[in-house]
């Protein structure tokens, strides 16, 4: 392997490597606002300039080629001269706009200006005046005066969304980016602009102002929106998720994530819950405890003939939940109708990151034995017909895909729905158990690919106590107290999926042994082959490939 | 018929001396507080009344209203009874002192004093050590570990300052040939005062007297920062009340027996009243004048120390007790001794 | 062998003690007449310089308009964590403003650091010292009790300005 000197440290390289990837590939950072690992280079910002022996002129690392025997100094008198004036220019028309603007705390120019900067400065003339709220699409703001004009954001339209939306007019200090003619940002991925932005001046038109981010905690978490997975954050303050950004996985959605996943997939964490355990009665819900409607539960499923019992679990739960209800179904009750729809949106899926699977489990749930799924007609037939008498469902909202159930569910002995929402299915649950959504509980999925991801929890359950169960804290959640405003964020009372089976299967006499959720994937590894040899550990942050492999088209980025 | 009358009379003396005694101890308090301000650059209280004067009377309605608690582990009724024992033996003491001379009223002779017996001081001694017991037992029955210090300390102290004050007063004793008060009183007559005679005997004693009063700088038995507030820690309401008020009602008891013992009693200082041909309930007023005049100065005195000096270490209190008072009120006996061999014999 | 004299060895009229008592006595009772200084506060009451760091609240300015444009760095700096602040835009030209803006005057230390860290001088202490409750609710003061009029805050924001 070829190699080069920086700062004087020996370092190798692969030959095709800018100097700045051989140095950051070996922890020697170089600052950059315009170069990023996956956009094409542009070196306009000149913030990484370095010097290299033998050259006349300083260089932008990011877009000179390394060399055997380069000798590159990034910390030299020159270079931190130079890095300063660079700074001091970029920030001539940069408004001081910190305390408004929504990257404050994870801008990387406030970072550079702190750490390359020289803290004043020189110029007293009036800054120029921009356009500060250009609605650029549906999601993305613009702030103009904001922009240091790194063209991150037309690149990334170009080539990742492969939609080319936006472009640089004007020059000079009068440069500003603008939508083509006729056109706005609304490629599906448009918000990663906001992520890759070195500084507020695009901003997510649907966080913008709610929080601070370092009020906020974060947790590592998956994106719900399909199959593909993409690793996200889960931006929590006051017990309410506030926004998801992605989480760089090469394996699964390297930097990015579709604006679908971002926006639509967390706001039901917040809103309409099901707060509290029901039992029909009279044709309405009434509040209940847990003890009682177990007990409900646990005396209906007595009623009716196993036979006539449908299960139906969901590729929106965890791998854990499934294999609860998978393993009380057949060894509690003693029936084989077990199945779980599956959601193919032949419309969603794209050859960039969407898959047309629009749930983020069904591979999980396949893998477990979730029978060859029903489809609609089939349990339609199975109530028209009365084989089915009595239906067990999980975590899945069929009505509203399907209305014609709901015709149909009048007919059945009885529902019994976990929801954590309070959908139309949940209203026509005899017995309706408060569900944890995703962003509450532990567990795992699996993706198309057969890569199995971590679920953690970023939201508090009324079980939970954030700090004691290891959930990542804010400093509010960590310094609050229940007198505090900022610290009542509700907490709701639900329960995972396998935790609400455990408790039926208590109640007729089968003792589910499980403390959490680990105890159950341990199960899964244990009896399921393809899950051979996993653990959660093994499982980490950025998940863990199945065995066996499907060939499938791999990601393009 | 003559028993009745000398039973009315003593009736009306003693009530006399109760209310007295009871106002006094409360504007005591007021002073208290006042002068702790005025030492302290304060004003004091000042709410309610004219300068505050009707605070006493507030204080004693708090108290009044204070829930009365009592401690699982303590006895209860021993720690009924404590407070009581203070209350008794603070008022009874004074029964013996002389506040004036006799007076003729109707014919009949009053002597200015409760009971003249002729072991008056004797009866003083034997009181106030009775009172040793209402604290002990208070700290004791109490079941609290600070209470029990604070009355142990307590039995220590004055068991040991007894002693230098007795010796002190048998100087007194010797001179004056008798245990009668009034005898004291007379002996020393316009001038000759035991303080002057004697002025060892009247340090030692006033110095165990601000030991068996428990004031400052002798309130070990309460001292706040160590032992919370002592043997009346677990005391609330009127039983608190009982011993606050025995706290500086035997204060009062305890300036009137130095007045009576060492400046005079009720002699004017340097006038011989009988020779100036006033009417004689006019100088029996005076009298009485003096001798009040004479206590409130040395209320005063304990109240104006307790402000300037900090408190004893329990340590240097014991030392100063035996190795200090103890030998300097035997010296002062030897004094006596040798006066009396000299101008007498 | 000579044993060397200590500043606290006391001389031999000082160990008999008794002078030393004269003297203390002595001064209490000089103490005792000199003028108070007591402020007897209900009826007389204490006007603060204007060092003085009292409530802290928050600027309307010349325009009757909200200084703060809810950065939210007070609440990040305040060590007590006594200031919740919910953001939310505006159509003004400053786009930003406090929805929501409490403090809990229960946390509140009265350190002035939010004071200190204010980049639109919007937040300031003030002299008001008179701070009851009856209960903890009444201790959290929405923007209702903090905004004040600049007008009444003058004294401390030339204070902040001639050391800042």
């Amino acid at each position: 392997m070829p190699k080069l000197i920086i700062d004087s440290k020996e370092v190798s390289f692969e030959q095709g490597q800018t100097v700045l990837e051989a140095a950051r590939e070996n922890g020697i950072k170089i600052p950059h606002f315009c170069w990023h690992p996956k956009l094409s280079i542009s070196g306009n910002c000149r913030i990484c300039l370095v010097e290299i022996e033998k050259l006349p002129k300083l260089v932008i690392s990011c877009s000179t080629l390394a060399a055997e025997g380069m000798i590159v100094h990034t910390r030299s008198e020159k270079v931190i001269n130079a890095r300063n004036a660079v700074m001091e220019f970029i920030l001539i028309n940069h408004p001081l706009d910190c305390p408004i603007c929504d990257e404050a705390g994870e801008c990387k120019l406030q970072d550079y200006a702190y750490k390359h900067g020289t803290g004043e400065s020189r110029f007293v003339e009036e800054k120029n005046h921009k356009d500060k709220r250009v609605e650029l699409g549906p999601h993305v703001m613009f702030d103009a005066e904001r922009c240091i004009s790194c063209s991150r954001c037309i690149r990334f339209c170009d080539e990742i969304a492969k939609e080319a939306q936006l472009t640089f007019i004007k020059r000079g200090d009068r440069v500003t980016i603008v939508t083509y003619p006729g056109q706005q940002l609304d490629n599906p991925y448009s918000m990663n602009v906001v992520d890759i932005c070195p500084v507020g001046a695009l901003t997510s038109r649907d966080f913008r102002f709610k929080a601070r981010v370092w009020e906020m905690s974060s947790t590592a978490s998956v994106c719900q929106g399909c199959s593909r997975g993409c690793n996200i954050d889960i931006w929590v303050r006051n017990n309410e998720i506030l926004r998801l950004t992605p989480r760089k996985n090469e394996e699964v959605n390297s930097y990015w994530m579709c604006d679908h996943g971002r926006l639509n997939t967390f706001k039901f964490v917040n809103e309409n819950r099901v707060g509290m355990p029901y039992i029909k009665s009279g044709g309405e819900l009434i509040q209940s405890t847990w003890d009682a409607a177990v007990n409900k539960a646990a005396s209906l499923l007595k009623t009716v003939n196993k036979d006539k019992t449908a299960f139906i679990g969901s590729a929106s739960a965890s791998c854990e939940d499934n294999y609860i209800l998978m393993k009380f179904a057949r060894s509690v009750i003693g029936t084989k109708n077990i199945s779980y729809y599956k959601y193919i949106d032949e419309n969603f899926g794209d050859d960039i990151l969407r898959r047309s699977d629009v749930t983020p489990n069904s591979t999980g749930a396949d893998l477990l034995g979730m029978n060859g799924y029903l489809n609609y007609s089939n349990l339609s037939d199975g109530i028209n017909n009365g084989s089915i008498k009595a239906v067990y469902l999980m975590d899945d909202n069929i009505v509203d895909k399907d209305p014609s159930l709901e015709a149909l569910f009048s007919k059945l002995d009885f529902l019994i729905v976990h929801s954590s929402n309070m959908t139309k299915t949940a209203g026509m649950a005899d017995v309706l158990f408060p569900s944890a959504a995703f962003a509450e509980i532990n567990g795992t999925l699996v993706n198309f690919n057969k890569r199995v991801q971590r679920l953690r929890p970023a939201v508090a359950l009324k079980e939970a106590d954030r700090s004691l169960d290891g959930m990542n804290v804010s400093r509010l959640d960590k310094f609050g107290t229940g007198y505090d405003r900022w610290a009542q964020g509700r907490k709701r009372d639900a329960l995972s999926g396998w935790k609400i089976i455990s408790m039926i299967a208590a109640q007729l006499n089968n003792k589910f042994k499980y403390d959490t959720a680990e105890d159950v994937f341990n199960e899964i590894v244990r009896s399921i082959p393809e899950f051979a040899g996993l653990d959660y550990e093994l499982i980490g942050k950025n998940g863990s490939d199945l065995k066996v492999k499907i060939a499938q088209p791999t990601l393009k980025a | 018929m003559d028993i009745w009358i000398t039973i009315g009379f003593t009736l009306i003396k003693m009530l006399v001396i109760i209310v007295i005694m009871f106002l006094s101890v409360a504007y005591l308090v007021y002073f208290e507080r006042k002068i702790s301000a005025w030492v302290q650059d304060r004003l004091g209280p000042n709410r309610v009344g004219w300068k505050g004067a009707l605070q006493p009377f507030a204080d004693v309605f708090k108290l009044v209203l204070k829930e009365d608690i009592v401690p699982d582990a303590a006895n209860k009724p021993i720690h009924t009874i404590a407070p009581v024992i203070a209350l008794f033996i603070a008022f009874s003491t004074y029964a013996v002192i002389p506040f004036g001379p006799s007076l003729e009223i109707f014919g009949y002779t009053v002597s200015l004093v409760v009971a003249d017996v002729n072991i008056g001081i004797l009866y003083v001694l034997a009181l106030t050590s009775i009172g040793v017991y209402a604290i002990t037992l208070a700290g004791w029955s109490s079941g609290s570990k600070y209470s029990l210090l604070g009355g142990i300390r307590s039995s220590a102290q004055m068991i040991s300052y007894e002693v230098s004050m007795g010796f002190s007063v048998a100087g007194v004793l010797l001179l004056s040939e008798s245990l009668r008060p009034i005898a004291i009183v007379e002996t020393q007559g316009a001038w000759l005062w035991n303080a002057w005679i004697q002025p060892i005997g009247f340090i030692t004693f006033l110095v165990s007297a601000f030991a068996e009063t428990n004031r400052l700088p002798f309130d070990l038995p309460e001292a706040e920062p160590e032992l919370v507030g002592g043997f009346h820690t677990e005391y609330s309401s009127l039983k608190f009340a009982a011993f606050f008020l025995a706290e500086y009602a035997n204060m009062l008891i305890a300036s009137a027996l130095i007045v009576t013992l060492y400046f005079g009693g009720y002699n004017i200082p340097f006038i011989d009243i009988n020779s100036i041909g006033l009417a004689p309930w006019l100088a029996v007023a005076a009298q009485v004048a003096a001798f009040v005049g004479k206590v409130v100065f040395m209320l005063f005195f304990f109240l104006w120390v307790r402000w300037t000096i900090p408190r004893f270490r329990y340590d240097q209190l014991m030392n100063l007790g035996w190795k200090v008072m103890f030998p300097l009120s035997l010296l002062n006996l030897l004094w006596v001794a040798a006066l009396i061999m000299i101008f007498k014999m | 062998m000579s044993v060397k004299k200590r500043a606290k060895d006391l001389t031999l009229l000082e160990r008999i003690y008794i002078p030393e008592i004269i003297k203390g006595l002595a001064l209490t009772l000089k103490t005792m007449f000199r003028p108070k200084y007591t402020m007897e506060y209900p009826e007389e009451k204490f006007v603060p310089p204007p060092s003085y760091r009292g409530r802290p609240v928050l600027v309307l300015d010349e325009n009757n308009e909200e200084r703060c444009v809810a950065c939210g760095l007070c609440s990040r700096v305040c060590p007590s964590l006594a200031i919740d602040i919910q953001a939310s835009e505006t159509e003004r030209e400053k786009e930003r403003y406090p929805e929501r803006f409490e403090i809990n005057m229960l946390r509140c230390i009265f350190c002035g650091l939010c004071e200190e860290v204010c980049p639109e001088e919007a937040i300031v202490m003030s002299k008001d010292y008179e701070m009851a409750f009856s209960n903890r609710e009444n201790a959290i003061f929405g923007k209702d009790k903090l905004l004040v009029p600049v007008s009444q805050l003058k004294d401390r924001i030339e204070f902040l300005r001639s050391y800042k």
